[in-house]
This record gives structure tokens, C-alpha cells and sequence, in this order.
């Protein structure tokens, strides 16, 4: 089927953990025909939902990476993205954001806006991605869509309005009014697939007009348009969709719908809204950096006849080899064309073009601008660019966060290492927040991630999917180390042990920096030949690896090149490397260095009798209260906690709470490690430094 | 660094020694004016003057939202120390971040019994230890004797100094004969000390209405600089 553009979506859906995502996900696949029968997430009969294609998601009941699904609703083409919901997964999150035209974001009617919701609703902000919000769960106890509302408009900061009101809550749940038709709405049937339309129920007749009233009155904020038809008493059912339409898309206005994805209630209205308000691929501006002109933003046109740029968000090892997944920006790509991946620099042919649903593939001939596809058997990396070859064009590469936290771990058969090997050499390449490196000292495989969960995910992974058991150490922190005084250096590099002398001399000093590291060559004179100067910043550079405390790179540090010297013949390359590492290491140690720990910002969500309890907790882990905010019933205590402390807090908090609070946490800053347990770090780092000699 | 962080506390010290029955433990202050006038930047340089000293001290609001608190006191904070020594003021810096709760109440009418209860969660025993509970954004125009009669009997219990800030609402007189703002008529009993601000020329004046059980109009030597929103000795 032939698609024009503006009946093509890119929707992802995004919310928080246990907001029912992946439910209605399934429910949207069964209501446009992919599905035939509707699986539960946490189903007995071990069907599972179709997005999880994953046999660990279906176990932990969360999904982990964002599976890519066409579906067609009313002749529109919906490219559903499931994006997973913790926060140890956000790079998923991201990068799927980055190819998103819209987002459904889903909210629980009882837990409302919680502290998950603020990242991805920040995240969605981050990447302008227009959104309809959805308010799940109207079945449930408990169950308030208007205080949803209330908590949208205010902790999100969004301009929102009800476009619907329920009919009954919790078990009585009914259905909706509609407050633009300003009908009611039953779903009937065994799966909720029979809409019938009826008028709205004589009691609920008030409050529908009175958040009709409230939605006309938002709307009119930012559209003149409909506040002109409000004062001249005709607004229409076309004018009310359009003013919508264009709020959203410009981000001014966030529409409220709701239901029960669980109960089969209101998701057709929901997809009607997809339809109706998220942009077309033409709508959204995307922008990319021509690499032969200095890496000028150039606009790209969602036109199939221009030359082809498309981004690659996704990899997946499938069982007949790589998947690539593609959200075309301009042009086009069909089997057999040539194409460019402007990071590697190599060229390569257009195999086979599939469209992914959830859990098989169609082969297609080629796609336009504006769509999702994948590809097989491409040589690239998460977030490369791949373009027509006569572009040079790199999409703005998205925003990666340093890992803090280790593991080490190793096969317990030496059989596997091979296919541990594989998995870490795949996994890696799938996600840019999980690396890998040997250590040589301990000879030990490295694991990094951006939390616990992160890594025992990846683990979990490894044991199922590449059948390697594998045994970790206890999680490390990734410390690092830091300069607190200037010190000056004057080093000379010299040899002359048979065969070309090497000689170097390198002046100058380092200084504190807020960064994290600058080279600044104020060396005059040609003292040290031009050429050499990147010599010297490579040697610096080389030992910011390793501090000399605990063997952690060094962060915060200016080098300042001041003169030097050189020696016709027996300069090189490598000798001013040699002689500013030798620098550095002399004026290191008089720089009166420390050890610096990640310290995470952690929220904690819990209902306001716990918040005693939750309070001495993060105070027993080295923790800083910045504040609490308590509305009533819940309250959301953010603080400062460094990540050493912060290992198996999740079950703490949760035999704490009785399971009713929890918490996300992310990387805020490097603070300095209090000294009794720098004096232990150095400690363990020396032991270790002994055992390794005796060796 | 220190020599200035001394000035900076020159205003409170004045304040202080005007009052003779004394601000500290268990008293409870309330300083009143019209929006506006530059009460919580009073406050805040209140909370900052016990930072400084290394007091803890929650920030409890009835309003405003966290981040635009913090900002209050980043601004606050920058106009005393200014920005000569920046390792110094790092320290400072931290120690005031490590020092200070803001403690949010969103719900319109929340319960006193339940702040109390949360404040005193925090403060329990091994927790943070606050001497000093800044309130901004209590609406005295509601009926809440009894709630404040709470809070001066929690200040006397946990030995905490609180204070209050009041916003003057409504038509012209907001003063009593006494010069004791009308509003806080029925809640005298729970209160030991009320200052008002009130703008005179390009300055904002402090003046000591009540002093425990003195009910007077004292000037004080005090002033606030509506440009730097600094308080300054007259």
C-alpha cells in the first residue's frame, strides 16, 4: 500500500512503569486487525503480549527494548514504537524519541504523574515531540482522570483539557463522553470492538458542557481563530479538530483522552486522536549537519524524490542476522540502491527492505520519507547516518550519558566465552549506555551501565539468549579522580640508549577546571614545534586515564603548555608524548588530588505516612534532602545520594513502604568522597597493586 | 570571604538585638506587608544569616514551587558573597545545599496537623537536625487559630524557632489603631513577635509592632533596598 504523507504517523508510546503501555499497545494491534486475539502481559497461558517479544520481559512484566510495529487505522499508516518505561533503559527511550513525529504519553488514573512521568516527559519535551496524553486505568479503585488532569497541568506544566469524560469509574466504568461531538460512547463485544453512539446520559449532562466549556476556553488561549468563533457563536466540530491539531503540533496544548486498555474501553477514540492531532511526517521540521560545509544545519524535506538521509535508532541481532531500523527523513531507498553510512564512511547495497510488526516481517520493495523501516545485513551502529551517496550528511547525533556503574563478570565455563563475546560485542553496538572494556591488570571483562537494573538486565540476557552463564562480582562505582591545586611541571624526556636519541622537554603547569579536561598551548617561539603540540596533548591525555590514587581517570584538569624544548634529530612523536606524561605525573601528585563518587539525583515517591521512614533512609546513605513536596496524600522527596550507597535501595524501599513507594535516580554530578572512605579505596588500590607485583 | 559573610550578617544581628524578649527557640515571628514588598527575601536572608553559621533549616511553602525557591536563595546568596573567591564560596555553597530542606505543601487547606507531622518526620531523631522553620505562603485569611496555636506549640516542644511571612490583603485600613495589622487580630496569642515592612520613599522600612507582650512601633534600624532586595542597617 502506497502511503501519501499525511496518512503516515510515527507514534511512540511513552509512560511510566506499570501504566498499562504495553496493554494498550495490544490492544491498538488488535483493534487494526495485526492481532487476532488479545494476549495479557502477565497472562498465565504463556502467550504474553505481542510487543514483549522477549521471553525475560514477559517475566519481569516490563518491556526493555522498543520493538517497532506498523499498524493501519481508517487508511492511516501508524508506526507504533513501544518505548520501555524504567529509567536504566532511557537511551531506548531516547533514541526512540528521536524518530517520533508524536507520543501518546500513558498515565495511571490512581498513580497520576509520578516521578517517572517527569523523565519522559522531559524527554519528550527535550525532542519537541508533540503529545496526547492518555489517561489509563479508569477501571480501577481509586481511578480520578480529573485530578490526572489537575496534576498534568501542573507538575507537567502543560496547557491541557479533557477531551473526553467518563461515563461511571472504577467497576463502574461504562464509557466515555465525547466533548467535541458531545456524544456518549459504549464499547460492546466480547473485546470492546463494537462502538455504539448513543446521547449523552441525562445526569452527566452538566459536566459535560461544563468541560466543554473548560476545553473551549484552553484552546482559546492560543487560538484566535476559535476565539473568534466562540464570540460569534459557531463553533464546529471541524474548527474545534483543526485549533487542536495545531496546538498540539506546535506543542501549545496537550489533549486529554482516557479509558481502560485492561477493559477494552476507549482505544479506538484514542487512535481516532492519533489520526486526528499528531503530525505527518511533513509537519516537523528535521534538521541534519552537512559534513563538507563545517557541519551546517541543512533542513530536510520529506520528499521522496530528494536524495535519501535516514537514521539508524535501532539494531537487533534477529536469527538471520542484523536488523537494521531506519526512520527515513528525505528521499527514498528501495532494494539494490547504493547507499552511504556517513560515521564508517562505507558504502553499501540495499538487501532486503522489511516492515516490522511486532513479532514477524513483511519484505517490501522500498519506503519513502517519512517512514520506519529496517533493513538486513547493514554494517552500522546505533545512531549513524545513512544517506544517498552524494550526501554527507550526519543527523545531530543524540545525547549519550556516561555510565557509572560496573560489573565485572566472567563465563563459568571457558566453553562460552566465545558466545559471551558475541553477546557483549552486540549488545554494546545496540546500546551506546552499555560498554564493555578488559581490564589488564585483573584480567577481568568490564561491564558499564547506567544503573543495577541496567546491567542484571543485560546479564539476564546473556544467560537466555546466548546460553552463557556468567559469574559477577559485587557492582563497582566508577570513581573518579581530580586535582584540587595548581602545580607546575618541568620535564625532560630523554634517551640515548643505542639507535636515534629521544628528547623532549615540556613546561608548564595544570590547574583545577570545571570541565573536564582543556589544553590551552601558550608555548611561543616555536620552543616546541608546531607539529608536536598534539604529541603533548595525547600524552596528557593518555594519563587522564589512570590516576595514580586508584587507578580512576581524571576529570576536572586544564593543562596549560607554557615553553619547552626540542632537539633537531631526537624529537618525535613519541618522545614529547613520553615527556608530558612524564609531566604529569610529577606535578599530579603535587596537585593534592581526591577521589570524586557519581552522586545520583533521587526521587522518591511514596505516600506521606512513609515519608519518616524514607527520610532516615536516605539519611543513613550520606544523602542530602533538597526538598519534599506533599500533596495531600503522596509526597515526592528528592535528594542528593551518592550511587555507593545507593545498591539494593530499591528493596529497602519497598519492605520500607510495604511496596507503596518508589523511586528513579540519575547521574547529577561527581562529588568528593568523604575521607574514611577514600582511606579504604586507597587501601583496597594498594593491596591490589601488591598482589599484582608478588604475581 | 568571611569578613564578608560577617557583614552580610550585620542586618540580622540588628534585628535581633532590637527584640527584647529574643527570636530564638521556641518563639514564633511573623513578618507582614502587602505582596510584594520583599518578605520572603527577608526570609531567606533570615534562613541564609543560620546557614552561614552551619544551622540547618527547613523552607516550608505553601505555594511556590521548589525550583523558584531555590532560586531565591542562589540570587540572595550571590548578592552577599559576591563572586571574589570561588573555592571559598563553593564550600559555603554546599554547606548551605547540605543545610536546607524546602519542604512543599501543594494542597490548598492542608491540614497544620499533617505539615506538622511531616516536618517532624524529617527532623526526628538522627534525621536533620533544624533549629530554624521558615513558613511562606500561610494564608492567614482563613480561619486558623488553631492552627497556628499548632505551630507555636510545636515550636516550644522542639525548641525551633519559626517564621512566619504574611501577606496583607484587601482595602485600606490594613492596621488596627495599634499598628497591628487586622488580619492577625485573633491570632495574636500565638505569636511573639510581628514586624511589619511598609515602603517609604525609594526604601523599605522595618518596623517592630509586637515584642512579645509590648505591642508597639518601633523603627527599626533596618531597611530593605527594593533594588537588591538586601536588608540593610539604616
Amino acid at each position: 500500500m502506497k502511503t501519501t504523507l499525511n496518512r503516515m504517523r510515527n507514534i511512540g508510546i511513552s509512560a511510566h512503569i506499570d501504566s498499562g503501555k504495553t496493554t494498550l499497545t495490544e490492544r491498538i494491534l488488535y483493534y487494526c486487525k495485526k492481532i487476532h486475539r488479545i494476549h495479557e502481559v502477565k497472562s498465565k497461558e504463556g502467550g504474553g503480549a505481542t510487543m514483549d517479544y522477549m521471553e525475560l520481559e514477559h517475566e519481569r512484566g516490563i518491556t526493555i527494548t522498543s520493538a517497532t510495529t506498523n499498524v493501519s487505522w481508517n487508511n492511516h499508516s501508524i508506526n507504533i514504537i513501544d518505548t520501555p518505561g524504567h529509567v536504566d533503559f532511557t537511551i531506548e527511550v531516547e533514541r526512540s524519541l528521536r524518530v517520533l513525529d508524536g507520543a501518546i504519553l500513558v498515565l495511571c488514573s490512581v498513580g497520576g504523574v509520578q516521578s517517572q512521568t517527569l523523565t519522559v516527559d522531559k524527554q519528550l519535551k527535550r525532542y519537541r515531540v508533540p503529545t496526547i496524553a492518555f489517561i489509563n486505568k479508569l477501571d480501577r479503585t481509586g481511578a480520578n482522570p480529573f485530578k490526572v488532569q489537575q496534576q498534568i497541568n501542573e507538575k507537567l506544566a502543560r496547557r491541557a483539557a479533557l477531551l473526553q469524560i467518563p461515563i461511571g469509574l472504577e467497576d463502574k466504568f461504562q464509557g466515555l463522553v465525547d466533548l467535541i461531538k458531545m456524544k456518549a460512547y459504549y464499547f460492546d463485544g466480547p473485546n470492546g470492538e463494537i462502538i455504539q453512539e448513543e446521547e449523552i446520559p441525562p445526569q452527566l449532562e452538566d459536566d459535560a458542557w461544563k468541560y466543554r466549556e473548560e476545553l473551549l476556553d484552553t484552546i482559546s488561549l492560543f487560538s484566535d481563530e476559535l476565539t473568534e468563533a466562540i464570540l460569534e457563536g459557531r463553533v464546529s466540530e471541524a474548527l474545534l479538530l483543526k485549533a487542536i491539531r495545531q496546538g498540539t503540533i506546535s506543542r501549545e496544548f496537550t489533549p486529554i483522552l482516557m479509558g481502560s486498555a485492561y477493559r477494552n474501553k476507549g482505544i479506538q477514540l484514542l487512535l481516532e486522536a492519533v489520526v486526528n492531532y499528531l503530525p505527518d511526517p511533513s509537519e516537523v521540521e528535521n534538521k541534519a549537519l552537512d559534513l563538507d560545509r563545517e557541519e551546517q544545519p541543512v533542513v530536510l524535506k520529506a520528499d521522496s524524490a530528494l536524495p535519501c538521509v535516514a537514521y539508524a535508532f535501532k539494531l537487533e541481532e534477529g536469527p538471520y542476522g542484523q536488523l537494521t531500523h531506519l526512520r527515513i527523513y528525505q528521499g527514498s531507498l528501495k532494494k539494490g540502491d547504493e547507499l552511504f553510512n556517513t560515521r564508517s564512511r562505507q558504502k553499501f547495497k540495499v538487501g532486503r527492505v522489511v516492515r516490522m510488526h511486532a513479532d514477524h516481517m513483511e519484505d517490501i520493495e522500498g519506503a519513502e520519507a517519512g517512514d520506519i523501516v529496517a533493513l538486513f545485513g547493514v554494517d552500522c551502529a546505533s545512531g549513524d547516518t545513512i544517506c544517498s551517496p552524494e550526501l554527507n550528511y550526519a543527523l545531530t547525533s543524540i545525547y549519550v550519558p556516561e555510565p557509572v556503574i560496573s560489573l565485572a563478570i566472567e563465563p563459568a565455563d571457558k566453553l562460552s566465552a566465545d558466545r559471551l563475546a558475541k553477546a557483549l560485542a552486540r549488545f554494546t553496538k545496540e546500546d551506546p549506555t552499555f560498554r564493555m572494556y578488559l581490564d589488564p591488570e585483573s584480567r577481568q571483562t568490564i561491564i558499564q551501565g547506567m544503573g543495577e537494573l541496567h546491567l542484571d538486565v543485560y546479564v539476564e540476557r546473556m544467560r537466555r539468549e546466548y546460553q552463557v552463564e556468567v559469574l559477577t562480582g559485587p557492582p563497582q562505582v566508577a570513581y573518579r579522580e581530580t586535582i584540587t591545586t595548581r602545580a607546575d611541571f618541568d620535564y625532560t624526556h630523554k634517551k640515548q640508549t643505542g639507535g636515534a636519541g629521544q628528547f623532549a622537554r615540556v613546561i608548564g603547569y595544570i590547574e583545577p577546571f570545571e570541565g573536564s579536561y582543556e589544553f590551552v598551548n601558550q608555548v611561543k617561539g616555536g620552543h616546541i614545534p608546531r607539529e608536536f603540540i598534539p604529541s603533548c596533548d595525547k600524552g596528557f591525555q593518555a594519563r587522564l586515564k589512570k590516576g595514580v590514587l586508584i587507578g580512576s581517570p581524571v576529570i576536572g584538569v586544564r593543562v596549560v603548555l607554557t615553553d619547552g624544548q626540542f632537539h633537531p634529530v631526537d624529537s618525535s612523536d613519541i618522545a614529547f608524548q613520553a615527556a608530558a606524561q612524564g609531566a604529569f605525573k610529577e606535578a599530579y601528585q603535587k596537585t593534592k588530588p581526591k577521589i570524586l563518587e557519581p552522586i545520583m539525583r533521587v526521587v522518591v515517591e511514596t505516600p506521606s505516612e512513609f515519608s519518616g521512614q524514607v527520610f532516615s533512609s536516605l539519611n543513613q546513605r550520606r544523602g542530602i534532602i533538597i526538598s519534599s513536596i506533599e500533596d495531600g496524600t503522596s509526597s515526592r522527596i528528592e535528594a542528593e545520594v551518592p550511587l555507593r550507597e545507593m545498591f539494593g535501595y530499591s528493596t529497602v524501599l519497598r519492605s520500607m513502604t510495604q511496596g507503596r513507594a518508589e523511586f528513579t535516580m540519575e547521574f547529577l554530578k561527581y562529588g568528593q568522597l568523604p575521607a574514611f572512605l577514600a582511606e579504604q579505596l586507597l587501601d583496597q588500590h594498594r593491596k591490589k597493586l601488591e598482589a599484582e607485583e608478588k604475581r | 570571604m568571611v569578613r564578608k559573610i560577617l557583614s552580610a550578617r550585620g542586618p540580622i544581628k540588628v534585628l535581633e538585638k532590637n527584640i527584647t524578649g529574643g527570636l530564638g527557640a521556641g518563639n514564633l515571628t511573623v513578618l507582614a506587608s502587602r505582596k510584594g514588598v520583599g518578605k520572603t527575601a527577608c526570609l531567606v536572608q533570615i534562613a541564609l544569616d543560620r546557614l552561614f553559621e552551619d544551622k540547618p533549616v527547613i523552607h516550608v511553602s505553601y505555594a511556590s514551587r521548589v525550583d523558584y525557591i531555590i532560586s531565591w536563595y542562589e540570587e540572595i546568596f550571590k548578592k552577599l558573597v559576591g563572586k571574589e573567591n570561588l573555592s571559598a564560596e563553593m564550600i559555603v555553597h554546599d554547606q548551605i545545599i547540605r543545610n536546607r530542606v524546602i519542604m512543599n505543601f501543594r494542597q490548598e487547606g492542608m491540614k497544620t496537623s499533617q505539615v506538622l507531622k511531616s516536618i517532624e518526620a524529617l527532623i526526628g531523631p538522627g534525621n536533620f537536625q533544624a533549629k530554624t522553620i521558615i513558613v511562606d505562603g500561610f494564608n492567614f485569611y482563613l480561619p486558623g487559630f488553631e492552627d497556628l496555636s499548632l505551630f507555636k506549640q510545636f515550636a516550644a516542644d522542639n525548641q525551633l524557632e519559626i517564621w512566619f511571612s504574611c501577606s496583607l490583603k484587601g482595602e485600606e485600613p490594613l492596621f488596627d489603631d495599634q499598628g497591628l495589622p487586622k488580619v492577625l487580630e485573633s491570632y495574636l496569642g500565638s505569636i511573639d513577635v510581628i514586624i511589619t515592612l511598609e515602603p517609604d520613599d525609594s526604601r523599605v522600612r522595618l518596623t517592630l509592632v509586637k515584642d512579645h507582650d509590648q505591642v508597639l512601633s518601633k523603627k527599626l534600624r533596618l531597611e530593605l533596598d527594593p533594588q537588591t532586595l538586601l536588608l540593610s542597617p539604616v
